[in-house]
């Protein structure tokens, strides 16, 4: 089951999240090499790790296995902040009901399996029951045909740039019914993927109280 | 300064509104030759038992260079399908290495394209969720390659060939197969060959390989792996 974690049930699960940093580090700085997160206490938690994350975390009793995190785009973001030119043709997105789709990542011996479906079916449905009309994602290229064939909707929001060696892009993936349906068609997934242990909040809301005021002129 | 982003941005975009393959390669070559180049195709990648022709999506090739292509097998020793199955990153045909010596096929394949305007060329690997291997290969003698002009092709040919293949993929009440087609499934799910499946079956295996390409057809897979685990996974077949 894919455990979702947010502001109000995180209470729940502080020792998950700070043994997933660890297993971030191991797979994203020690398996890929993304040694721009590398830090010496072997947590792998950056700028947009904190109260307003949503994680998604797929756990074998109590065992993580695999997950990802959702992070408003009504704050600032990974595309607005570091990887801004990869959105230059059609903008950077800011709406709370567009959310930061990032660090997606499956432990080495659960790949290329259900779970990778059941991962991807997992931000469709919980995006879905939310109210949130798209994700945005930096991606390698490779990336895309993947997400087509698992009947995602990607638009990208300007064209590729090699970052450390790597074709990456920005996009905009659509969350619907009809591919949620896809997925977990493909993945022959019954029923939902998700739970939801604990107090529960509106993503959407939080993300609108997070909007910054417009800047007042008075003096 | 050529706005390279949002020509190959609008022009994706323009692709969902087309509404047969012919169109989208019309739209693509209209969108390639911006780029200088003169030939298209989008294909899988054969595996062994595989003949390339049956891989193929669409192409806009010339009709010479297919039967010579085909007729030579020339996708078993060409170093830029050999490349492609092992980059996930496009490349130009000149960056896919061969020993001219020690590999006379490599170099016969580099040298015939040229004959048929395909001296120069860039290759997009696509490499899909159950481990199929497919590409958009485009050919040209005068290309405006760079490292602005190169990330668009690469998206362009992405969203083309995923267009394409969505065309092609036949909607899921067609997808049933007949009882032959299950048979020549299930035994190459059991690792025969085409040929040894036609000894069992006391048909040709000219007849076997049309079964096969109908029933992936039918199931819109693009290598006889793929179809295999369509039909394991919708019971169609004994595991």
């Amino acid at each position: 089951m894919i455990h979702v974690i947010s502001a109000a049930n995180r209470f729940l699960y502080e020792d998950v999240i700070e043994r997933h940093f660890r297993l971030r580090h191991e797979i994203f700085v020690g398996e890929r090499g993304w040694k721009t997160l590398a830090r010496p206490d072997g947590r792998e938690v950056d700028a947009y790790d904190n109260i307003d994350t949503v994680y998604a975390l797929a756990m074998e009793g109590d065992r993580i296995v695999g997950g990802h995190r959702l992070y408003p785009t009504t704050r600032t973001t990974m595309v607005a902040e570091v990887f801004p030119r990869l959105a230059s043709v059609r903008g950077v997105p800011s709406d709370p009901m567009i959310w930061e789709w990032s660090r997606f990542f499956v432990v080495k011996d659960r790949r290329d399996g259900k779970l990778n479906l059941e991962l991807l079916a997992a931000v469709q449905e919980l995006c879905l029951a939310e109210g949130i009309t798209h994700v945005s994602a930096v991606m390698e290229t490779w990336w895309l045909p993947r997400f087509q064939e698992a009947g995602f909707v990607v638009h990208p929001l300007g064209l590729p740039a090699l970052i450390e060696n790597q074709w990456t892009m920005a996009a905009l993936i659509e969350i619907s019914a009809d591919t949620l349906a896809h997925i977990k068609s493909l993945g022959q997934i019954t029923g939902s993927v998700l739970l939801r242990r604990g107090p529960q909040h509106s993503i959407v809301d939080r993300a609108l109280m997070a909007r910054r005021p417009a800047t007042s002129n008075a003096a | 300064m050529v706005e390279y982003g949002r020509e190959a941005l609008d022009f994706i975009e323009g692709l969902e509104k087309l509404t047969s393959v012919d169109r989208a390669m019309n739209a693509m070559m209209a969108g390639f030759r911006r780029f200088g180049f003169e030939t298209l195709i989008l294909t899988g990648l054969p595996n062994p038992e595989q003949r390339f022709e049956q891989m193929v999506l669409a192409k806009r090739w010339p009709p010479e260079w297919f039967k010579i292509y085909t007729a030579r097998q020339y996708d078993r020793v060409d170093p830029v399908v050999r490349l492609c199955r092992r980059s996930v990153n496009p490349f130009e045909w000149s960056e896919a290495p061969y020993d001219a010596e020690k590999e006379p096929g490599a170099a016969e394949v580099m040298n015939r394209a040229t004959d048929f305007r395909m001296a120069r060329g860039f290759i997009v690997p696509i490499h899909g969720l159950t481990g199929f291997e497919a590409c958009v290969s485009l050919g040209g003698e005068h290309l405006d390659l760079n490292s602005r002009s190169k990330p668009a092709v690469h998206l362009m040919a992405m969203y083309g060939f995923d267009r394409v293949r969505r065309m092609l993929a036949p909607p899921a009440a067609a997808r049933k197969l007949t009882a032959r087609e299950r048979e020549v499934i299930a035994w190459s799910a059991r690792g025969k060959s085409a040929w040894e499946i036609g000894e069992i079956l006391k048909i040709s295996q000219r007849t076997v390989e049309e079964h096969i390409v109908h029933a992936r057809q039918k199931l819109g897979a693009r290598t006889n792996t793929h179809a295999v685990a369509i039909c394991i996974r919708e019971h169609l077949i004994e595991p």
